[in-house]
């Protein structure tokens, strides 16, 4: 499960391969490692409409999806964090 | 997602990318790392919880990680309803941004500039096998595809399964380095061909048909947090199938193909707890931004960031047990 050629000190977080193969730096069963169980699957399905929101971008324009879309195909992106 | 954005903008596929970090961060990180599409910022979560997206398996006092999202994304058709969805079963595992313009635009376009290789025959087949997804470079957890395309002459078609004894349907062979996990194959649907001599139907395809093989690299290939043992991968596809049309069969043919993948090297963002680690770090510092997201996250439940501590500390003590 550890990831060889990787040397932790306290500074460091430690790095472990999780059962999936992946090498990231936090500890197994950490619970920023942890995915949806079952399926993964969340959130509006296939076929169905997805909640409009108003959302400030990094310069604090307002962005209100329904009208920043207008007729266009659109991807809906959800990540963790910029931050770490 | 950055180095995709020509294409988005050019198919007119808008992109919302949303998260809970501050618009501060947002700023510095999007002219740090030169995004181009807007990063919205969603510091409360409510807009992951309408989605029903809150990693609800993280607890208010869980540090600054309450209020992130399971990771993935929606395509929204022109009538704003989900066409796909990209959810995974690991944060790490993540799709090329070309898999969500395919989705949207209902056809795959092959990029130039990636490891492709061509064959057939001179009897009306084309075949193109082609690393998609990505600038055609392989990295630990996002997924590209390889795909294989037929292209076939008016009145050929290739057969699914299950055929007559002696006929022989496509079928695709991946052979890759350790390291490369290999998805299940995607198969368009076939169409019924009637035979009039035996009054059966036969699962065909015809014209220009896509197959797809979604692959990622792991860490013992592709390690984010250590240098790469080498600069690209071989990867060979075997293709065999057999193309007919209503009266005559051409001989079934086998056909390899070796594609030369390049390996990315990643950027790691600069993150003290990160020193050390990583391929390369961006000049994106986040420490400043870390510690501001725990005094918004945490400090209001002082209890449970002391439960984390000590819960992260068992977490980390059992992680060195391992590795000694």
């Amino acid at each position: 499960m550890t990831c060889p050629g990787i040397e932790a000190n306290l500074l460091t977080v430690a790095i472990e391969r999780d059962d999936l193969g992946f090498d990231a730096p936090a500890p197994l069963g950490h619970p920023a490692r942890l995915s949806k169980p079952d399926d993964h699957q969340a959130g509006p399905s296939i076929g169905e409409a997805v909640p409009d929101f108003r959302l400030p971008d990094a310069y604090g324009r307002e962005v209100h999806l329904e009208e920043a879309r207008g007729e266009s195909r659109a991807v809906v992106l959800f990540y963790r964090s910029a931050v770490w | 997602m950055r180095d995709a954005w020509p294409k988005f903008e050019a198919e007119g596929v808008r992109l919302f990318a949303i998260s809970y970090d501050d618009q501060t961060v947002l700023r510095e990180f999007a002219e740090k790392q030169e995004i181009p599409f807007p990063l919205l910022s969603d510091v409360d979560s409510e807009v992951i919880r309408s989605y029903g997206l809150l990693n609800d398996q993280i607890k208010p006092g869980d540090m600054f990680l309450y209020g992130i999202p399971y990771p993935g994304a929606f395509v929204l058709g022109g009538d704003g309803r989900v066409v796909a969805k990209f959810f995974h079963d690991s944060y790490k595992k993540r799709d090329s941004p070309e898999l969500f313009l395919d989705a949207a635009r209902g056809k795959i376009l092959v990029d130039e500039n990636t490891p492709i290789a061509q064959g057939g025959d001179e009897d009306g087949v084309e075949l193109e096998v082609a690393l998609h997804g990505g600038s055609g470079t392989l990295r630990q957890g996002i997924r590209r595809e390889i795909l294989v395309r037929f292209r076939l002459s008016d009145g050929l078609h290739v057969y699914g399964d299950p055929v007559p004894a002696g006929m022989v349907p496509v079928s695709i062979e991946i052979d890759g380095p350790d390291g490369l996990v290999i998805e299940p194959e995607i198969r368009q649907p076939t169409t019924p061909l009637l035979v009039e001599a035996t009054r059966t139907e036969l699962p065909v395809w015809s014209g220009e048909v896509d197959f797809r093989i979604p692959v990622f690299a792991v860490g013992e290939l592709a390690s984010e947090v250590r240098p790469l043992d080498q600069e690209s991968v071989q990867v060979g596809v075997r293709v065999r199938y057999q193309a007919c049309d209503e009266r005559v069969c051409l001989l079934p043919r086998d056909e390899s193909f070796e594609l030369q993948i390049p390996l990315d090297v990643v950027d790691v963002p600069l993150l003290s707890m990160h020193l050390g680690h990583g391929q390369r770090e961006g000049k994106f510092k986040a420490m400043p931004h870390a510690l501001r997201l725990m005094r918004r996250k945490v400090l209001p439940h002082p209890i449970g960031a002391l439960k984390f501590l000590l819960r992260n500390i068992r977490l980390e003590l059992a992680a060195r047990r391992r590795r000694s």
